[in-house]
């Protein structure tokens, strides 16, 4: 097992190259400059010439890769354009608020999508099922900003119950009651997510659930309900656990739009307003972290898959 | 079997992805007359019917500048239209040849997988603000990334299935009466695969409506002159409070699109070869 | 009285609107303590009711549409569902044809065992281990120690069977359905498995229904034969009988396909044709088209089952006369 682990960890360092050198040259393909929009407009063309030299922006751009690069490995992501603070601290600072976003999301997702999916496996095909799992399709075919606004219109702005936007920190003044401005930014969060996890609890239940071995469980006179979790359900979370990492690529995608609608000061946000201030090294660095974030999550999808799955042994 | 008995028994017992098929030929129809529907020009403003309510002569209402929601919406059917074919068009063709050759020539495959995979690692919508970034804002870039984002799923599954394909006997069969590679890959795998490629692409049809709706919402899409659902949805969206309505028609009209494409596509999958049913990548 | 009496059990298929008769009018009774054989094609229903017995085809496409099943003084059809479940598994019991796949393949071989002492017997963990490992060791596992933790997918395709033998009798039932239970496996193992069987049979007095297509193996462990042909019995008798009076042709069919070493006689030399699918109508007697005898009447009106010596039934306008 910690061979296994040391042995995937080794593989992740090519893709993590290959990775970079990709978000590197997206990045650096950006039109715009950064020394010019650094300086604003008024900045004559000598003094944009020597802020791009003294950032290195007029060196062959495999240079400033291999540079940039060096750096990072020594944990330096250089200083973000705008904010003019090491990039690491820019990301550290949005950092806490993601993280308790993904953490409620997850847990609205846990809550209400495995039931729900069980739910509708069990009883498939009768109404209960076509609710159910076409309100999970409904769901996910909702645009997740339309959905953030229309709670922020009757829960905020008409019904008084929830901040609107933005999060102060939970170690600021309120503690963990500044949770509460995160409600509906994690709800609208979870909505399309737990809407896959519905659809994805059913099929693969529904797919178990006509393996022979759940024949057996009924005939030895269990109760439905105890046959639907214990044999269908327990054998149906391989499934689900092996498109966890799809699941988690598509949280971030939708945490860069909720982060946007709800003003929360988040790493999703973060990425869209570095894109629009032409901030290279932010940009860059998140991107980096999210995909190395996702390299590892698929990695202990795997050593989970293993735990679930005594057919699958690891080597 | 014909076209007729093929529907019928996609759509048999279906009674909601049949509706779904009804509006999606509804929102065709929209787009292609959308000139002789539309009561007034998308883009005629009307200065003292700003932020009107639905009713007469402006049946969804007007927009703060006092354009005719209604007839943005239904140029906004051309544009929903135009940008689901598009990205579908770009992600077969680019996914599916790289995951047909990647399976077929192993070496090859090897490295263009990898890459593939690196690219997975990219969340969608990341990739598709980043790509957007380089590019003009304009419809047949935003078409061109978001058919790219997509690609990278179609790949890999165009490359599981070519694999379990490839040592069927059908083939080894054609390898020894002397086909050739081109004539292997395009006259006997190729036609396998028509029934999932066609289920993948309504899938994609409407992932695109929603990405390419939030990279409108987020100023990174469509140039903003343009009627699509998303763009009315991302200028109006600070006046919700004043006109609640406003977001209304345009919303609805994207949930209904993706999720009659997403009924119709699993309505399709669930009639396909079952060996390909889990490499779908859907709803 | 009959342990088991199955009366007039018709069973169909629903398929796009329609229902497909599957079984049609079965009657067949089991006596405590015997073994009853079902013989008959791939495909003619014996599968499906032996699951109608068993109580598992509810939530499938596959319904029973009429008749009875009576068990122990008692019509399985009409019992509420927890009451039916306190049967399965506990009185009555199956082993199924797939033994590969008849196990869960996540939980070790000790849990699924004990699962069903639990589920019907007041036992303590501790107790229901213990007697997970005497099974084990009855249904002849080697070291039921160690194996009892192993994992379905570290066995071998006759020990599997020997565990789903072992679940099957946790609660020694007394009835036992054994659908094909060799079919799947190696011939070498084969034997192995149905002395088990029997073996535990003369030990606990359970009833069996042994489902099979090779006539040579139910001649060698049963007391009476049923033999089924598209959902229909075509012959009923004990099994000294059928043996001795043999009447419908497609029993003699069936007879004449066991392999024997000096003849290579396979199947499809024995019965000539295929079984027409369920969904293709036959009129008159079934089994026309692929007889040798046919002759007007048989194209004409289903025959119906009659006597013709005593504990011996037969479904043919001719029989006892070729
Ligand atoms: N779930 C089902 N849906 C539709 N048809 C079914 C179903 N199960 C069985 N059948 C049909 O019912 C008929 C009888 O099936 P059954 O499994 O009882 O056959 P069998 O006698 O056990 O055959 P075998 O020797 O192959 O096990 C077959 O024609 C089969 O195609
Ligand atoms: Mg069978």
């Amino acid at each position: 097992m910690l061979g296994y682990t040391l042995k995937r960890l080794l593989t992740l360092i090519p893709t993590l190259l290959v990775a970079s050198i990709l978000i590197f040259l997206f990045v650096h393909l950006i039109p715009g400059d950064p020394a010019s929009i650094l300086l604003g407009d008024s900045a004559t063309p000598e003094e944009i010439a020597s802020l791009s030299a003294h950032m290195g922006l007029d060196r062959p751009l495999w240079q400033q890769y291999l540079v940039w690069f060096k750096n990072v490995l020594h944990g330096d992501f250089g200083q973000s354009i705008f904010f003019k603070t090491p990039v690491l601290e820019v990301i550290a600072d949005g950092a806490e608020t993601s993280i308790c976003l993904a953490l409620m999301t997850m847990f609205w997702i846990v809550l209400i999508g495995i039931p729900v999916g069980i739910v509708s496996a069990s009883f498939h095909g009768s109404w209960v099922d076509q609710i159910t799992s076409g309100g999970a399709m409904l769901l996910a075919s909702i645009p997740t900003f339309w959905l953030g606004l229309y709670l922020i219109l009757i829960f905020s702005v008409g019904l008084g119950w929830f901040p609107s936007s933005g999060f102060p920190s939970i170690s600021d003044e309120g503690g963990l009651s500044n949770l509460r401005y995160l409600i509906l930014p994690s709800l609208t969060l979870a909505a399309p997510n737990a809407a896959l996890i519905v659809r994805l609890v059913r099929a693969s239940m529904l797919d178990v659930s006509r393996e022979d071995h759940v024949r057996t469980a009924r005939a030895k006179g269990l109760h439905p309900a105890r046959v639907s979790i214990k044999h269908v359900f327990r054998n149906a979370l391989i499934a689900v656990a092996a498109a966890f990492g799809f699941t988690f690529a598509a949280l971030v995608s939708e945490a860069v739009v909720t982060e946007t609608v709800f003003s929360l000061p988040g790493i999703g946000r973060l990425v869209v307003q570095s894109i629009l201030r032409r901030d290279y090294p932010v940009i860059q660095g998140v991107i980096l972290l999210i995909v190395l974030l996702y390299l590892v999550i698929n990695l202990l999808v795997d050593l989970a898959y293993a735990r679930l799955d005594p057919r699958v042994s690891l080597q | 079997m014909t076209l007729r008995t093929t529907i019928a028994a996609v759509f048999r017992g279906r009674k909601l992805a049949a509706l779904g098929a009804v509006w999606l030929c509804i929102i065709t129809v929209a787009a292609i007359g959308a000139q002789f529907i539309a009561p007034f020009d998308p883009l005629e403003i009307d200065p003292i019917a700003r932020l009107s309510e639905p009713g007469l002569p402006y049946l969804f209402g007007t927009d703060h500048f006092g354009r005719d929601t209604f007839s943005r919406a239904v140029y906004g059917a051309r544009m929903a239209l135009i940008i689901g074919i598009g990205s579908v068009l770009v992600a077969l063709i680019c996914g599916g040849l790289i995951g047909l050759l990647s399976a077929y020539f192993s070496t090859l495959g090897h490295f263009l997988m990898r890459i593939i995979d690196v690219l997975m690692a990219f969340p969608a919508l990341l990739l598709a603000l980043v790509l957007m970034t380089l590019l003009e804002r304009s419809v047949i870039n935003t078409v061109i990334v978001i058919g790219i984002v997509y690609a990278t799923t179609t790949a890999r599954i165009f490359f599981g299935m070519t694999l379990k394909l490839k040592n069927e006997v059908f083939i080894d069969a054609a390898r020894c009466s002397g086909a050739g590679h081109g004539s292997i890959l395009f006259r006997h795998i190729l036609p396998n695969l028509w029934s999932p490629l066609l289920v993948q692409a309504s899938f994609i049809f409407a992932f695109a409506q929603l990405q390419a709706a939030a990279l409108d919402f987020l100023g990174l899409g469509l140039p903003p002159e343009v009627a699509s659902w998303g763009n009315m949805l991302a200028e109006e969206k600070i006046y919700i409070t004043r006109a609640p309505w406003l977001l209304m028609f345009p919303g609805a009209l994207i949930i209904l699109s993706v999720f009659s494409m997403n009924l119709v596509g699993d309505a399709m999958r669930d009639s396909i070869d079952p060996r390909f049913k889990n490499d779908i990548a859907g709803i | 009285m009959a342990l088991l009496e199955i009366n007039n059990l018709s069973i169909a298929v629903a398929s796009q609107g329609q229902l497909l008769p599957v079984v049609t009018d079965c009657s067949f009774s089991v006596a405590a303590h015997e073994t009853l054989g079902v013989v008959g094609e791939s495909g003619c229903g014996k599968s499906l009711t032996a699951l109608a017995i068993m109580g598992l085809l509810e939530g499938s496409q596959v319904n029973i549409t009429s008749g009875s099943i009576v068990f122990d003084g008692r019509d399985l059809l009409q019992l509420r569902p927890a009451q039916r479940r306190a049967i399965m598994g506990n009185q009555m019991a199956m082993v199924f044809q797939e033994p590969m796949t008849s196990l869960n393949p996540v939980y070790r071989i000790g849990e699924q065992i004990t699962e069903v002492l639990q589920q019907h017997r007041k036992i303590t963990h501790r107790e229901s281990r213990q007697r997970a490992l005497e099974l084990l060791d009855l249904v002849k596992i080697p070291h039921p120690q160690d194996r009892i933790d192993s994992y379905p997918h570290q066995l071998s395709g006759g020990q599997r069977q020997r565990v789903m033998i072992a679940i099957a009798m946790a609660c020694e039932p007394a009835l036992l359905i054994a659908d094909e239970p060799t079919t799947a496996l190696d011939v070498t193992v084969q034997k192995e498995v149905l002395d088990l069987m029997l073996d535990l049979q003369t030990r606990t007095g359970t009833s069996i229904i042994l489902i099979s297509h090779d006539l040579g193996v139910i001649a060698e462990t049963c007391d009476e034969v049923a033999v089924m042909y598209r959902g229909r019995i075509i012959e009923k008798a004990t099994t000294a009988s059928l043996f001795a009076n043999m009447a419908h042709p497609y029993t003699r069919g069936l007879l004449a396909s066991i392999p024997t070493i000096d003849t290579d006689n396979d199947w499809l030399q024995a019965i000539p044709g295929r079984v027409p699918g369920i969904d293709e109508k036959v009129n008159g007697c079934p089994f026309h088209p692929r007889c040798a005898h046919t002759e007007t009447p048989c194209t004409q009106t289903a025959p119906r089952l009659i006597d013709t010596h005593p504990h011996h039934a037969v479904r043919c306008h001719f029989a006892g006369e070729i």
